[in-house]
């Protein structure tokens, strides 16, 4: 019990578990409509991509986190811009503007004279979360979710059948903008705590685990937070004690948790649970 | 609005992606309560029409439906668009009374939740096809003709007075198709419109009362007999036709 608790007794080790499960709420209520739109590439460009935004932003001497979410909004506008053309496939579009806002990034802090670390960007550092960067964590997190709840519907029917969603009066484009913004909302809250690299593997993997375990959307969800917060408390509990890098090992314990969940899982995707014959 | 008005009306359609041009000048009519075969090879422009009609697609020409004339999407609520089976994530959690409450969408702003209202006539859409109690179920659960019927609870529940089936019939075996035609009688009966693209045009001849020959444009506008025609055959399919068509 004490090698529980001994984490919690400092005040940054508190701060850190508060922004870890902030993460693990808004990650996978996100998350879970990155998996089922087959959009984590997406999630993966945009954490990369927000790189420059913070670069730019510690250049300037601006709150990093206004910086990120600067270039969420502008790789999400972006975005929508460049997929107008149907000669590009939207993969290639994702790639390339994740990619080049990315070595904006690095340039830029490469660039910095002030001893900071690229790497403090790409894996976070926790142990450093302020109090400030919880509230604003708090309140853009609070909003994305208010945002999924009250979107939950029109998310579904624009998810699994587009067609018929656009037929009953959905507007599956704008839809899909507000979660390319939630998804820039996402990386911004994950920016100090886990690092722009492992805040994908925050919004797809506990997501992804609960889809092989969840009957519907609802389950998935919800399953997803358990799994999110989970990892991140445990995470943080054994980077604690193996003083190794707290978001990399949140990373590792949620592939730990995807890898033992697949295994249980698998006997139901066998053959013989495939579709009924007429 | 009186019965005299067609529920839909297509004048001089046409359609291109791009440079192609998939369809051009097609018009014809329909009236409450058809059971209509839409046939052509593959490539003719079957789903390329359905589309148009339903404006998925950008298109010339005009559509209207029940004698209003459509100029953007939210004017075509009452067309269903039943795409083909594998458009579909069947793997996707969601449940059958889920996919059929989707059709109850069109009643309600994007914030509004269904109703118990909206249940029932979801539950009695299902009833219709013959399909009760299964709102619980995965998608997955279900055989290819089941999911078909799901589809079409999903367009009854929409109360749509104009449902388009693309291909929806393919890979359905013989038994679960004649049930599907039955249930196709009894909405057309009810005064429910139904569009079906199939490619059989054995089927074609014997369970239609019209059928539209469409390739790039529409080849002919009749009765089985006379859109099975040698000549029509020729005209929509080329040699093929012939040998495809039962007497």
């Amino acid at each position: 019990m004490q090698w529980l608790l001994d984490p919690f007794r400092a005040e940054f080790m508190q701060r850190a578990f508060i922004a870890a499960i902030i993460i693990g709420v808004v990650a996978p209520v996100v998350g879970t409509w990155v998996v089922l739109r087959r959009m984590a590439n997406l999630g993966d460009a945009m954490s990369h991509g927000t790189l420059a935004g913070v670069g730019l932003a510690y250049a300037a001497g601006v709150n990093v986190l206004f910086g990120a979410m600067g270039a969420g909004l502008l790789i999400a506008a972006l975005l929508l811009v460049f997929s107008s053309n149907r000669r590009l496939g939207q993969e290639t579009v994702i790639t390339v503007l994740g990619t080049a806002f990315f070595a904006l990034g690095v340039v830029v802090i490469s660039r910095l004279d002030t001893g900071v670390e690229l790497t403090h960007f790409l894996f976070g550092r926790v142990l450093t979360v302020q109090w400030s960067d919880i509230w604003l964590n708090l309140a853009l997190g609070g909003v994305a979710v208010l945002v999924v709840l009250l979107l939950f519907g029109e998310l579904r029917l624009a998810t699994f059948d587009h067609v018929q969603a656009e037929q009953v009066g959905v507007r599956v484009e704008l839809v899909q903008a507000v979660l390319v913004l939630l998804l820039a909302v996402v990386v911004v809250i994950s920016l100090r705590a886990v690092g722009t690299i492992m805040a994908v593997t925050m919004l797809v993997t506990p997501a992804a685990t609960a889809r092989l375990l969840a009957h519907n959307l609802r389950q998935m969800t919800v399953l997803g937070v358990v799994f999110g917060v989970s990892e991140g408390v445990v995470g943080l509990i054994l980077a604690y004690h193996l003083s190794s890098a707290p978001g990399a090992t949140i990373g590792l314990v949620a592939a730990g948790v995807f890898a033992v969940v697949f295994a249980l899982t698998l006997p139901r995707r066998m053959p013989h649970h495939h579709r009924p014959l007429d | 609005m009186t019965d005299s008005v067609p529920i839909l009306e297509v004048a001089s359609l046409g359609v291109r992606y791009g440079a192609t041009e998939v369809l051009h000048d097609v018009s014809f009519s329909v009236d409450r309560g058809e059971l209509i075969g839409v046939i052509g090879p593959n490539g003719a422009g079957k789903s390329t029409l359905f589309k148009a009609i339903c404006g998925l697609v950008n298109h010339t020409g005009v559509v209207e439906v029940n004698g209003v004339h459509c100029h953007d999407r939210t004017d075509r609520m009452d067309l269903a668009y039943i795409p083909q089976r594998n458009d579909s994530d069947l793997n996707f959690p969601i449940t059958v009374g889920e996919l059929v409450l989707a059709g109850r969408r069109r009643f309600r702003h994007w914030w509004g939740r269904p109703t118990a209202a909206d249940r029932a006539i979801a539950s009695e859409a299902l009833e219709k096809v013959l399909l009760p109690g299964v709102e619980s179920r995965g998608l997955g659960e279900l055989s290819g003709g089941q999911l078909q019927r799901a589809y079409l609870a999903r367009a009854l529940a929409q109360q749509a007075s104009v449902v388009l089936l693309d291909e929806s019939l393919s890979g359905v075996d013989q038994p679960t198709t004649a049930e599907l035609f039955d249930v196709f009688a009894a909405l057309a009966a009810e005064g429910t419109t139904l569009l079906v693209a199939t490619h059989d045009l054995a089927l074609a001849r014997r369970r239609f009362g019209r059928c539209l020959a469409i390739n790039g444009t529409l080849r002919a506008d009749g009765t089985p007999s006379e859109v099975l025609s040698p000549d029509v055959l020729d005209s929509t399919f080329g040699s093929a036709g012939h040998r495809a068509v039962a007497p």
